[in-house]
């Protein structure tokens, strides 16, 4: 009847010394006990109140009991909640973890540190009605709207808020490592000890008051140094190590980071001596552009358009230097196959066909610039071969049976494979620039086994579903009905990129078909 | 009645045979008699009536199951008259429950309350939860609440036709337990026409244990809200704000009119004028007075003579506080005020209450460990913050500790209470501080001298709040023991005590013109009462909850008042009404205060919010209009927010500009 049970009340009787209550004592006894609590809690909420608190505590409790006259608890208070345990042996037998308190022990132990005395601090909560942005005050977001009609009249007088001008003050020792870092960049950015600068730029957390900073100092500096190779690299690097760096919010800066990024990718001429190896600068840079998308394009659902506007320009424009074409494919295809595929592949055949005469030794008499259309053309066809490989992978792996026939002409690629490479490395030997490219960096040719390998694994299957003939027999003679109904729904689906495939094997194969004789080529076709 | 009949026709045939002529015409007498009147088949009231007792014996669960017919048949009534209908629930409900505990049957008393208390838990809650704890007989008859309850009845507005269906059904469901609940509990004050709004309904479902009647006629009594004549701020008006030297010192003389002459001791140099030349002048003012009505461009409140001895103003004081009235910024709902917020930091939970001098110069803060603390932020001003060296005094009677790391405190501490200290008040001038504590005393500090002046003792339980007169010298406290005290600084007894209200007189506030105090209690209403004759004048009905601040305007003419649940309600004094309810605000009201041209209303809650409130439009727009848009339309002019802190206390300077202070806390 009452919260508190009959039992609690013979427990308690029992506490104090008296054994033999009756229970009818004890029942009527329990409805009072209750009125009893009830009436206290509720004086304690008068106290609470009185105490300008809105959460109860014992001290009210105390108060509460203090009206009425009665002695209040007394006691040592358990810094955490009491804790019930079950009592070994009982299943429903629960009691409080109560431990002795030693009083020596209590004496003895060593005074807590004195808490912070009360102080009063001022500020302006609102000045003319109007809540300043500072500090102290609660956010105005934070403010949420109310539920009812005042809402849109609140909406009329919210603050704008207006941020006070800071004043950014930069300890000495900042300054000082900032100076230290600049100098490195431009002195000596090969040494060891810029190394470990970029360590600590990418590592240390006190960093952020600095960001503005180093954002200027590079903008400043790409956009004066074009020249200096060495120069560019570092800054380039320092961007690196400040966008690995998790204790920076680089974000605010972006907008000024990223036009001297894509400068060092697609500028005209990096560097002003022919030993910089400026390609290797734009492919960092491209790997810096595609990092920074990575991270800040959810944010910034612009700035992968517009970067990739941008950069797409620059390819399609056929006005640009070589070089320029190159930092701009190196971006696009670090930024993803997807990018590739959306991007460069619908505008492969139109670019090959102006790349074309810029890779023959009788079109272009000028060395460096063939070496340069060799350049881009490593590149083109890396990002191309790239994108369809992780096309490729994306595909469901096939069943087993067809799988025969695949592993079959796979076999045959594979097998094909070396000899294209020795194939396309004997008209290298033709040609000494061309060889250069090939043995110091092996990205063409790595290029064209990545992509010559899954093109040759989906060369088994493209036939297939878009040539019927050898489709069908395929799907004949090696499997069930049921299984080449799935693979048609399967290849069916990857109809479009198969085209699209097609259509890239037949301009690959054009661009190598100077090089590659035609027995290769009528495997592949 | 077939059987009875025969037995008188067998005793008159034996009267007769036995020839007992006149035993025999007193019997037929009686008969005749005894049918005429009491006719029991048609009269409907009686026959339920001793069908009621008949059934008195019955079980309970006739309660049970005569509330939650009449419960589904009232929800399922026409929208038109079932909020009249559901205001007769609750009565009804209660009244049930402590019926069937009174007759003992607790189990099914608990079942029933369990069942059926949701319906009441919005409106109710608090009332719901002293009851929930009765648990027999005794209880009822212990419990101040319940026993009030029982001995009042409600009144309730009901209009014809919706006091008819409900006898109506009552009739036709033969449900007599409730009708007598009905009958016993409940008045209804039926009036003809349209069913009541349900914004109406506020002050009508209150309980209150005093007879409603009463209230009433309380509320009848005259009252002079108007303002002190001669006040400084009419003088600032009729002179334009240049007032001669000579003309301010007659003036001054014209306050010392009053019969006491104890406190113009001091000040009896001056006293030269004689009643005759104070009367003259007297009149003249008057004549003034008549003669510029239309020149003051508010519309200017009556004037009444303080019945109080004032307290008399150097001069030096009232021309600062002339100076503060002509740089007095105007406040309206287009210009706000700017605020000020002072936060205790580090108050570990230990703040009870905060307040604020009239030039916001100093803060004090009474604390749970007995302590009162002031701060001198003028000082903190000037060094910026946090190594304050407070001159040192150590002839003062509150010692100055050095703190923990060295360092001074950056306030003054005065001990010397024995309890939490619940409420501290400045004089207007901020040379004195009251305090009021737990320990059932009222203490009265010197800021000039960091000093306890006295002790006064009076109450016999925790002192909740206690207020400066806004003339100063008189200062009012409120107590758990169910009076508010009137006192003057000089004498250790109070001047007035107050009794009546139900519960713990939870806060106390001044009227301006200082002949009325009001009071907030926990019994859900305010009192005002009369300084002079110590009489309750005005009983304000409409809170749900204990009320926890009071204010009043300026012009003495409204008065406002927050509760704990966040409700602030505006009450025209004079008619004793409820103007209207401001709602915003989602925890208790800590404290309001009214601007001092009093077009604004400032609040400030346990939600960590500051509201300003329109006043001139809440009160101008009439109750009517009120209930036809959106009831709490405008009103809230701006919410200010603060950072995870309660606001304890507000203040408007006399230049306007609004103080609140609170204290920090995280674990909000």
């Amino acid at each position: 009847m009452s919260i508190v049970a009959k039992e609690t009340i013979e427990v308690i009787a029992q506490s104090i010394g008296i054994n033999n209550l009756s229970d009818d004592a004890a029942l009527s006894l329990a409805p009072d006990v209750e009125y009893r609590m009830r009436e206290i809690m509720q004086e304690a909420i008068q106290c609470m109140r009185h105490s300008r608190r809105t959460i109860l505590t014992t001290d009210d409790v105390d108060g509460a009991l203090n009206l009425r006259n009665v002695e209040p608890v007394y006691g040592f208070t358990s810094g955490g909640p009491l804790q019930f345990k079950r009592a070994i042996g009982h299943r429903d037998l629960f009691y409080i973890d109560d431990r002795d308190v030693d009083l020596k022990e209590v004496i003895e132990a060593p005074l807590p540190k004195a808490p912070l005395d009360t102080g009063v601090a001022c500020h302006w909560l609102a000045i003319e009605g109007v809540q300043p942005a500072i500090p102290e005050n609660a956010p105005v977001g934070v403010i949420a709207a109310p539920s009812n009609g005042n809402t849109h009249e609140q909406k009329d007088e919210l603050p704008v808020d207006i941020r006070l001008p800071v004043k950014h003050v930069l300890s000495r020792e900042l300054q000082l490592y900032f100076d230290k870092i600049t100098e490195l960049t431009l002195r000596k950015s090969d040494s060891a000890l810029f190394k470990e600068a970029l360590v600590s730029l990418a590592t240390d957390s006190g960093l952020h008051p600095l960001v503005p900073y180093f954002t200027f100092f590079v903008a400043d500096e790409v956009s004066r140094g074009l020249n200096d190779y060495s120069l560019l690299f570092a800054l380039m690097r320092i961007v690196w190590s400040l966008l690995q760096n998790p204790h920076i919010h680089i974000e605010p800066y972006l907008h000024q980071l990223m036009p001297s990024v894509v400068t060092c990718l697609v500028s005209k001429k990096l560097g002003n001596r022919i030993a910089d190896n400026h390609w290797e600068l734009r492919d960092f840079t491209a790997k810096l552009v595609a990092l920074i998308c990575k991270r800040f394009g959810h944010v910034y659902n612009t700035l992968q358009t517009r970067l990739t506007k941008t950069l797409l320009n620059a390819l399609l424009d056929p006005k640009r230097a070589l070089t320029q074409h190159y930092g701009a494919i190196q971006g696009l295809a670090a930024l993803g196959p997807n990018v590739v595929r959306l991007l460069i592949l619908p505008n492969l055949e139109p670019y090959l066909r102006l790349l074309e005469p810029e890779l023959l030794l009788e079109k272009q008499k000028n060395e460096m610039k063939r070496y340069e259309a060799w350049r881009v053309y490593g590149a083109l066809l890396r990002a191309a071969g790239q994108g369809i490989y992780e096309r490729l992978k994306i595909f469901p792996p096939l069943p087993s049976p067809p799988g025969h026939t695949i592993w079959k002409s796979k076999e045959k690629v594979v097998t094909a494979v070396p000899n294209k490479r020795k194939a396309s490395m004997e008209p290298l030997e033709d040609e000494p620039a061309l060889k250069k490219i090939a043995t110091d960096g092996p990205i063409g040719s790595l290029a064209l086994v990545t992509t010559l390998a899954p093109s040759g694994q989906n060369d088994a299957g493209q036939p297939s579903s878009s040539e019927k003939k050898t489709a069908n027999r395929v799907g004949k003679d090696g499997q069930t009905l049921k299984k080449s109904a799935i693979l048609n729904q399967i290849w069916k689906d990857d109809l479009n990129s198969g085209h699209t495939l097609v259509t890239l094997l037949e301009l690959l194969g054009e661009g190598i078909l100077s090089f590659i004789p035609s027995p290769e080529m009528s495997l592949f076709l | 009645m077939e059987n009875m009949q025969a037995v008188n026709n067998f005793v008159a045939a034996y009267l007769k045979k036995k020839g007992f002529k006149e035993a025999e015409q007193l019997l037929e007498d009686l008969q005749n008699k005894e049918s005429a009147p009491i006719d029991f088949h048609n009269d409907p009231e009686l026959a339920k009536f001793i069908h009621r007792f008949s059934q008195s014996e019955d079980d309970v669960a006739r309660y049970q199951d005569g509330y939650s017919k009449l419960r589904s048949w009232t929800y399922s009534s026409l929208d038109l008259y079932k909020h009249e209908l559901l205001r007769v629930l609750y009565p009804v409900f209660i009244h049930s429950f402590m019926d069937m505990v009174a007759k003992g049957h607790l189990q099914e008393a608990r079942t029933f309350f369990n069942n059926f208390r949701e319906d009441h838990e919005l409106m109710h809650s608090r009332d719901l939860q002293k009851l929930e704890g009765v648990l027999s007989q005794s209880h009822l008859e212990e419990m101040e609440f319940a026993r009030s309850l029982r001995q009042s009845k409600v009144n309730i507005k009901i209009c014809q036709y919706s006091y008819d269906l409900l006898l109506q059904y009552l009739h036709k469901t033969q449900s007599t337990a409730m009708l007598g609940v009905i009958n016993e509990h409940i008045n209804f004050q039926v009036s003809s026409g349209q069913p009541s709004s349900i914004s109406d309904d506020a002050e009508v479902v209150t309980l209150i244990g005093s007879c409603q009647d009463t209230a009433n006629q309380i509320n009848q009594k005259e009252i002079h809200w108007g303002l002190l004549e001669d006040s400084l701020e009419e003088r600032l008006e009729k002179a334009g704000g240049l007032l001669s030297d000579s003309e301010k010192t007659e003036e001054e003389n014209k306050e010392g009119d009053a019969d006491d002459t104890k406190k113009r001791s001091v000040e009896s140099g001056k006293q030269g004028a004689s009643t005759k030349k104070l009367k003259k002048e007297k009149a003249l003012n008057a004549t003034a007075k008549s003669a510029r009505p239309e020149a003051s461009t508010t519309p200017a409140a009556p004037r009444v003579k303080a019945k109080l001895p004032l307290p008399l103003m150097s001069t030096e004081v009232e021309q600062s506080i002339l100076e503060d009235l002509r740089n007095r910024v105007q406040l309206s709902s287009v210009l706000l005020p700017s605020v000020s917020f002072y936060t205790f930091l580090n108050t570990h939970n230990g703040l009870n209450c905060s307040s604020i001098s009239h030039d916001g110069s100093l803060v004090a803060g009474g604390f749970s460990d007995s302590s009162l603390k002031v701060w001198d932020m003028a000082k903190l001003g000037q060094q910026g913050g946090s190594s304050i060296l407070q001159a040192e005094n150590d002839s003062t009677s509150s010692e100055h500790v050095v703190g923990p790391n060295g360092g001074k405190r950056s306030y003054t501490l005065f001990q010397g209470h024995s309890g939490p200290v619940h409420s501290a008040t400045f004089s207007p001038l901020g040379d004195f501080i009251l305090s009021s504590s737990a320990d059932t005393t009222i203490r009265l500090w010197s800021t000039k001298l960091n000093a306890n002046l006295v002790c006064y003792k009076g109450h016999n339980y925790p002192v909740w709040d206690v207020q400066f007169s806004p003339v100063g010298h008189y200062f009012a406290s409120a107590s758990h023991d169910r009076t508010a005290r009137i006192w003057s600084m000089d004498r250790i007894q109070p001047l007035r005590i107050m009794a009546g209200h139900l519960s713990d007189v939870d806060c106390v506030q001044w009227h301006a013109n200082c002949n009325y105090i009001a009071t907030g209690s926990s019994d859900k209403t305010v009192r005002l009462w009369d300084v002079q004759n110590g009489e309750c004048v005005r009983i304000f009905i409409g809170h749900r909850s204990m009320i926890l601040s009071l204010a009043m305007s300026p012009d003495g003419r409204y008065m406002a008042s927050g509760d704990e649940d966040g409700m602030i309600m505006m009450w025209d004094i004079s008619s004793g009404r409820c103007i209207t309810p401001l709602m915003g605000h989602t925890s208790c009201v800590w404290t309001v205060a009214f601007s001092c041209e009093g077009s604004l209303l400032a609040s400030g809650s346990a939600d960590c919010t500051v509201k300003l409130w329109d006043v001139t439009t809440s009160a101008k727009v009439p109750r009517n209009e009120e209930k036809s848009g959106n009831p709490n339309r405008l009103r809230l002019l701006k919410t200010l927010a603060t950072k995870s802190t309660p606001v304890y206390s507000l203040q408007f300077s006399r230049r306007n500009l609004l103080f609140a202070a609170g204290a920090l806390s995280k674990n909000l």
